[in-house]
């Protein structure tokens, strides 16, 4: 009973994950495809708890669908409505067979690959603890073994941080595009 | 004895460094005196080692001294040594004292000239290189002089750096030079091959005695022989260098260095005594071209090119003597040339001096008035060569001929050559005594002679003209069979003698061979000062030299320069230029295609990535 | 384990990266390409969980929560730049932002 359920759930979520990222690449509005793509980061968090990834699944809808989507709404919002006519055309016609091309052939050569060669070790999960995946754990962990990973992704977020401030700042100043030559501009008027 | 070889050899280098080096520091004359000096040292010197060698018992006359071993290559060792022993203390006596004394009579005959000091320095420099060749212990020392001793010539004929004619005849004396060498080098590299030394006594022990690479040793070396002595084939470029200073052609072009081809033989005899055939080609080539060079001298009409036509011919006779075996004889005939032929060049330098370089025949006609002492020298000079008793010339020529009649059939015919050329020889040598210095003097003669302080020229030139007009006179002497044989007695261990005259027929040869010479000299006579016969027409064939400048224009000029020509329309251009103008074109044309792939295309650029990942999982699974 | 076993978390995600790398290369909108790229980071992230549980060792998990921190970094700049040219009022079409090229 409890394996048919998790099935469902799964079935259920997958599904879910896959329609919205469908969706989310084939929207012209982007305002719907980030809110597609917070969907898929829901139905991920529910397959990361039935991984027991019980923190991941949370700091997934959190940071991810908590702070990155809503900072992502935030900008198509400011930007304005920038729908496009024909979303999938335009460029090289050598370029949309390319992409279905090495699209086609990642997603064989994965599901094949991984299959033939993994084949037997794929097929027994091992046993875990009660606090698999905890907070506890997984902060342990990262404050013991992977203390440097943790150090390096907090400069990285500040990195990050500083680069936003700079290009937010940078569009105040002359802007050549739109006064291409503000001296003459003056003389003439 | 040590001591002695190494100044002979040394000291004419060290004059070649100190003028070299004190340039513009040291005056002309400090230059031609130093040069001079050094000369006459290293004569000293041989002098010294001749005496040293006359006390010792004539089988044990053989010294080497080693300096060091300048060549190391595996089993092989060259020392720098040099060999005192009869034939090279001979050699070097006739190299440093006639050379001392033609540099004596050079800061006569050079004195006012351009970069004087340059001309001394060449001048040590080729006596130097000339002892080297004849001190030499081993064949690759002598090689090493060889190719020097061709340099200084190239350096000396081209002395006079502004004429065209005597830049282009110091590369022609060059470049055939150069191709005796290379023969030489072949003959070399097959003696090293068999024998794996170049030490005379045991190259001459181990060389081997017969069949292909026997005769192949003394081919080479006989080619070095014939390019260095001007012998046919490689004769052309004697006659042209006389372009260079009249003392230079004394003593390189007469007297030493052509006289090196005939010192190669004679010193290797045991090497082309195992090749008959070689020695026979020797000898056949040396009376054609004493044939055809007393043919040619009869229509010069300039007063060196005659005296340079009779040293080939007398080489000729040199060569006949040591290709039939007759070593001593050869080297007689050697040193009685290098007196009488430095005579005659010199004298015909101290008309050339006084007459303002004139050096045509018919423009110096009578010249013989004004110039008494010159004439009388001259006279001497021309008895000497021609071989009249009782001066140099007879005795030397003769035992060559007498050889020849003792050497079979093939000798008889060698005989009956140099009979003919005796005769050539008192036709043409009289022919330019009689033009030149008897008669009236001719307007130009007249015009341009001025006399050098009340006498013929600088004391320095004439007192070397009466040396060796003394020395033409009475070194014949020293070798008169029937009473005493110094020469070949001295060089007997060393260089044997074939015949020596003693018998009925041999004097009967000498009185047949005195009769020509004087007989040709009768002609001349008749035609040229008495005028009781005609001169006749001179002949276009001999006018041209038989045409051989002509043939090696066609054979080997005109023909590699068509070579050259087609390959560098066929090969060089498209297949050379064309393949780096192509890999240029390549290059830029690879380059603009592949730049193509810069397309600036975001998406472009992301399907690459996704390419090449899907690669990539077949890569890596493929690898594991 | 109940439920699927780690092949079908495998093939999902294969579907999934698959997805958003079509996404990137057939869209012209740098925002829509943009959506993509974290579909493809979040295709990684669940195979990364999905070992984890196979192998029992909470690295994979650790290596998410990582790549989302670094996830997040990328879209900040990303943003930032897509925010500075919406400013110069320049059309945001992939196609035409062309000039960094060799």
């Amino acid at each position: 009973m409890a394996n048919f359920l998790v099935w469902v759930v799964w079935v259920l979520a997958a599904f879910a994950c896959l329609a919205s990222a469908l969706a989310v690449v084939s929207f012209r509005n982007p305002f719907y495809s980030a809110l597609s793509l917070i969907a898929n980061l829901g139905s991920l968090a529910v397959l990361f708890l039935l991984l027991s990834g019980e923190f991941v699944a949370a700091g997934q809808v959190l940071v991810y669908g908590g702070a990155v989507m809503v900072m992502f709404l935030f900008v198509i919002a400011y930007l304005g409505d920038r729908s496009e006519e024909s979303p999938w055309s335009g460029g090289p016609s050598w370029l949309a067979v390319g992409a279905v091309l090495a699209g086609g052939a990642i997603l064989a050569e994965v599901i094949v690959v991984v299959g033939l060669s993994t084949g037997n070790l794929l097929s027994k999960p091992q046993h875990i603890e009660r606090s698999f995946g905890s907070p506890a754990s997984i902060g342990t962990l990262f404050l013991t073994d992977h203390l440097l990973a943790f150090e390096v992704t907090s400069i990285v977020l500040l990195v990050a941080a500083v680069g936003g401030v700079v290009l937010g700042a940078h569009a105040r100043r002359i802007d050549p595009l739109e006064h291409p030559h503000p001296e003459r501009a003056d003389a003439r008027a | 004895m040590t001591a002695a070889t190494w100044t002979c050899l040394l000291l004419p280098l060290a004059s070649v460094i100190v003028i070299t080096i004190g340039g513009t520091h040291i005056s002309r004359r400090a230059a031609g005196v130093i040069s001079t000096v050094t000369t006459f040292g290293s004569f000293a010197a041989a002098c010294v080692c001749l005496g040293i060698l006359l006390s010792e018992p004539s089988y044990d006359r053989a010294h080497t001294t080693t300096s060091w071993t300048w060549l190391s290559a595996g089993q092989y060792h060259f020392g720098l040594s040099l060999l005192t022993d009869q034939l090279s203390v001979m050699m070097m006596l006739i190299v440093s004292g006639v050379g001392g004394l033609i540099v004596l009579y050079s800061l006569g005959y050079m004195h006012g000239e351009n970069e004087e000091r340059r001309y001394f320095a060449y001048m040590s420099l080729f006596v130097f290189s000339m002892l080297l060749l004849v001190q030499g212990a081993n064949l690759l020392l002598l090689l090493a002089g060889w190719g020097m001793v061709g340099l200084s010539s190239y350096l000396l004929i081209g002395f006079y750096q502004e004429r065209p004619s005597a830049i282009a005849a110091a590369k022609k004396a060059f470049v055939m030079n150069a191709i005796g060498d290379a023969t030489f080098a072949l003959a070399l590299f097959l003696l090293v091959q068999q024998t794996g030394t170049l030490n005379y006594s045991t190259v001459f022990a181990l060389a081997p005695h017969h069949g292909a690479a026997a005769n192949l040793i003394a081919l080479g070396l006989l080619g070095g022989a014939v390019a260095k002595s001007a012998q046919i084939p490689l004769h052309t470029w004697l006659p042209d260098a006389m372009e260079g200073p009249t003392p230079v052609s004394a003593l390189i072009h007469a007297a030493t260095m052509v006289t090196a081809g005939v010192y190669l033989i004679v010193r290797c005899f045991p090497l082309f005594e195992h090749a008959y055939f070689v020695q026979d080609l020797a000898a056949g080539l040396g009376a054609a071209t004493l044939l055809m060079a007393g043919l040619i001298a009869l229509v010069q009409v300039d007063i060196k090119r005659v005296i340079a036509y009779s040293t080939m011919s007398q080489i000729g006779y040199m060569f006949v003597a040591a290709g039939l075996g007759a070593y001593a004889n050869a080297m007689f005939h050697l040193m009685t040339h290098a007196f009488f032929k430095a005579l005659l060049f010199l004298a015909a330098g101290l008309v050339i001096h006084a007459v303002a370089g004139e050096q045509d025949i018919h423009k110096l006609r009578g010249v013989g008035k004004l110039m008494p002492r010159t004439r009388a020298a001259f006279l001497i000079g021309s008895l000497a060569l021609v071989g009249i008793f009782p001066f140099a010339g007879f005795f030397s020529k003769d035992e060559i001929l007498a050889s020849a009649l003792a050497s079979g059939w093939y000798g008889h015919i060698l005989y009956v050559v140099g009979m003919i050329g005796a005769f050539l020889t008192g036709l043409y040598t009289f022919r330019l005594f009689f033009i030149v210095f008897t008669g009236e003097p001719s307007a130009f003669a007249r015009e341009h002679y001025h006399a050098h302080r009340g006498q013929e020229g600088p004391f320095s030139m004439l007192i070397v003209v009466f040396v060796l007009a003394v020395l033409s006179t009475i070194s014949g002497w020293i070798q008169w069979e029937p009473m005493w044989g110094l020469v070949s007695k001295w060089l007997d261990p060393v260089a044997p003698p074939l015949v020596v005259p003693t018998s009925r027929d041999d004097w009967l040869s000498s009185a047949v061979a005195l009769v020509m010479a004087i007989s040709g000299a009768a002609v001349a006579w008749a035609i040229y000062s008495a005028k009781r016969l005609e001169a006749p027409k001179p002949w276009a064939v001999l006018e041209h030299k038989f045409y051989w400048d002509e043939i090696y224009d066609v054979v080997f000029y005109r023909s590699s320069d068509l070579l050259a020509r087609s390959l560098g329309a066929l090969v060089e251009r498209p297949l050379i230029n064309g393949s780096l103008a192509a890999l240029g074109v390549g290059v830029s044309t690879g380059a603009r295609e592949l730049g193509r792939a810069q397309t600036g295309l975001v998406r472009s650029y992301a399907l690459a990535l996704a390419g090449g990942l899907a690669v990539l999982l077949v890569v890596f699974v493929a690898v594991k | 384990m109940h439920g699927p076993e780690i092949q079908w978390y495998v093939a999902l995600a294969a579907l999934l990266f698959t997805v958003g790398a079509l996404g990137v290369m057939l869209r012209r909108s740098p925002l829509i390409i943009l959506l993509s790229v974290e579909i493809m980071l979040n295709s990684a992230n669940l195979l990364l969980i999905a070992f984890s549980r196979l192998h029992a060792r909470e690295d994979g998990q650790i290596f998410a929560i990582s790549v989302m921190a670094v996830a997040a970094a990328e879209v900040v700049v990303g943003l930032g730049m897509i925010v500075a040219l919406g400013r110069r009022n320049v059309e945001l079409d992939v196609d035409k932002l062309r000039t960094l090229r060799g």
